[in-house]
């Protein structure tokens, strides 16, 4: 007989073999299969789906709703609300006007470019063309350095338009192309708000953000928009600090200027409200976390039922199989042997489960991109994560069947029809 | 029926160059509140190269006896060597591993895996001795040629003929040049003249120089033994050698 000590079996010939019957037995019960696995499918094509549309959502808001830039401090009566009853109360709160503005420019040390503007949603005609709900923003000049806005053709509105109330505008791509599809918007004139307007420059085109234009605009000096619209307007003050400064300095300085300005006594709360670029990323996150979180508790349960029903499969793998395993062990398989057997199948089942949902997880991702203007990009990390966990789920569930099939009786086994 | 000498002339009562001893083993299996005594002190040696029946009727301990010598089973208490290590209180994968290497399996009913194809049945050993692929299909391969099937490499189970079936398994049985050679009721699915030519290839086994040890009920295959040990409640009751009947209805 040969020394006690056996033989180190070469590892990879087992694995070989376990994945041979593992894929085997896949094919010999393919909708058993498929039916074992729905829980992964779910669970991994959620993972796929959401990151993919979180991601895609991402991209858009940072290169669309927030096109004003980073570094813009944005001031007006309202700031960021987030709820009905903080609306009702800043409604009470004083407009802000062109005194505040006048303030802030003239005080502030920090600032590198202070602008006031208004808007109202209003009907543009040229001729006999007429577009509607068009945004009509009155403007200070130097609004291309707290916006990004470029003009294409023409030019921006100056400071001396400005000045001297001229009824000249800068008109959006969109509304260029539908007032004056076959001719040159510039020089050309159009009437909103019961004033000729004459157009000096057409914006670039920016696109659309959850589809609605945001080339549909016109932007007019703001003594021109208060003889449309009356001096009433409640305006909003755009920030820009200057190059290199601390956003939170910029916006402490803006704070202390306008509560003197506004004669807000000490201990009082501010009459204004102050947002950034950054305070909507940070409200973005909070709600593309809660989404995600909801999807995390969403895979939690899909695996976990998913991880039982593959278990619970494997036991009847097992029992279906009895007679195979003590054929197994009487021709030399050990426990390992068998252990690694069932424990591959269940994982080969489990990765069978997440291969099915990374495909329809991108299939989602790709109709969500077709069907809707939101752009669902493929995360490859989320595939890997969720590979990865489909495979853990078939290596914990897969353990117990596995061990069971193990530990059977060689005889007993054998004895099985 | 004639009783012969030990071939080699060594005393009956040397264990020396023995291939397997055992020496007074029983098992006791507790069904409810009975015990059941299925050996209740069984003696038997077996040299190399032997040609041994276990006969008896049911109930009489002979499947036990094969489960023991086999190595599915351990005795309650007795000592079972084969080629001189003990077997008793062996580790479950230690037994896997002698059960691999020095026992080859032949089954009343084949116990071919159903899905695999007769190579890969005759393969399996190979696998779980950790041969390397190359290595394992040239080995099966030929012994599929030894036992008449190398045109049959690729059928099922399912595709081949009970007598084809066993010849599959008496291949598997045969690939990792085992000590032993044991078949349980290796004739008992068959037909007559099946059942002839599958002993016939037992006994060409057995001259190539292998230890045949055969568990069977039916006197007209223990015949073609030159050793039968009977046994009845457990026990042996006789132990005779002979010389060998002329062959299988040849």
């Amino acid at each position: 007989m040969n020394p006690p000590a056996s033989p180190p079996r070469d590892f990879w010939i087992a694995q070989g073999e376990n994945l041979r019957i593992a894929v085997d037995a896949l094919r010999a019960n393919k909708l058993r299969s498929i039916l074992t696995v729905i829980g992964n499918v779910v669970a991994v094509m959620s993972v796929i789906a959401v990151v993919a549309i979180i991601d895609g959502l991402n991209t858009y808001v940072s290169d669309k709703i927030l096109q004003q830039g980073l570094g813009v401090l944005t001031i007006d009566k309202y700031g960021f609300i987030t709820s009905e009853e903080e609306y009702r109360e800043a409604e009470k709160r004083r407009d802000l006007g062109l005194d505040d503005m006048q303030a802030l420019a003239s005080r502030m040390q920090l600032a590198e470019q202070v602008v006031a503007q208004a808007s109202r949603r209003r009907i543009v005609r040229a001729g006999s063309t007429e577009l509607q709900g068009v945004d009509i923003t009155g403007t200070t000049d130097g609004y291309e350095q707290v916006s990004k806005l470029e003009v294409e053709q023409g030019r921006h509105l100056d400071a001396p338009d400005v000045e001297r109330r001229r009824p000249v505008c800068v008109i959006g791509s969109e509304v260029a192309e539908k007032l004056f599809p076959r001719t040159d918007p510039l020089g050309a004139s159009l009437r909103a708000g019961g004033h000729e307007l004459r157009v000096v420059g057409v914006f670039a085109q920016r696109g659309n953000v959850l589809g609605t234009s945001q080339d549909n605009i016109v932007y007019v000096p703001l003594g021109q928009f208060y003889k449309m619209f009356g001096s009433r307007a409640d305006l909003t003050i755009l920030v820009r600090g200057r190059e290199g400064m601390d956003p939170t300095r910029v916006q402490d300085e803006a704070r202390v200027v306008l509560r003197a300005q506004r004669h807000v006594p000490l201990g009082k709360p501010d009459d204004f409200g102050m947002t950034t670029a950054e305070t909507f990323q940070s409200f973005w996150k909070q709600i593309t976390g809660g989404i995600f979180a909801g999807t995390i508790a969403l895979v939690a349960i899909s695996l976990v039922v998913g991880g039982i029903v593959i278990m619970n499969i494997m036991l009847v793998a097992v029992t279906e199989r009895t007679r195979e395993i003590g054929i197994r062990k009487a021709l030399g398989a050990r426990r390992s042997d068998l252990t690694m057997q069932f424990l591959s199948e269940a994982i080969v089942l489990s990765l069978f489960g997440g291969f099915v949902g990374v495909l329809a997880g991108i299939a989602i991702a790709f109709l969500i991109r077709a069907a809707t203007p939101l752009p669902a990009a493929i995360q490859p990390w989320s595939i890997g994560l969720s590979l990865a966990v489909a495979c853990s789920v078939g290596l914990f569930f897969g353990v117990y069947p596995a061990t069971r099939a193990a530990r059977l009786d060689p005889i007993v086994a054998l004895r099985q029809e | 029926m004639s009783v012969v000498n030990e071939p080699s002339g060594v005393s009956a009562l040397s264990t020396d160059g023995m291939l397997i001893d055992i020496r007074d083993v029983r098992k006791i299996y507790i069904m409810g509140t009975n015990e059941v005594h299925a050996l209740d002190g069984v003696d038997l040696q077996v040299r190399k190269g032997e040609y041994l029946a276990i006969m008896g009727p049911s109930g009489s301990g002979k499947s036990t006896l094969m489960n023991m010598i086999g190595c599915l089973d351990t005795p309650t208490s007795g000592s079972y060597k084969l080629r001189g290590t003990e077997i008793r209180e062996r580790e479950d994968d230690e037994l896997a591993r002698i059960r691999n290497q020095e026992i080859g399996f032949i089954f009343q009913t084949f116990n071919l895996l159903p899905r695999a194809d007769a190579l890969h049945n005759v393969e399996l050993p190979l696998i779980y001795a950790g041969k390397p692929a190359k290595e394992r299909r040239a080995r099966a391969k030929e012994m599929l040629d030894l036992v008449g099937l190398g045109d049959r490499t690729h059928h099922r189970p399912n595709e081949l003929s009970g007598g084809q079936r066993q010849r599959v398994a008496i291949a598997r049985a045969l690939v990792n040049n085992p000590s032993i050679v044991l078949a349980d009721e290796p004739t008992g699915n068959l037909d007559t003249k099946t059942g002839h030519e599958i002993m016939a290839l037992l006994d060409e086994i057995h001259r190539k120089g292998n230890t045949v040890i055969l568990v069977t009920h039916e006197e007209e295959v223990a015949a073609l033994a030159h050793r039968v040990v009977r046994l009845r409640d457990g026990l042996i009751e006789t132990d005779q050698r002979r010389a060998p009947s002329a062959g299988p209805g040849a």
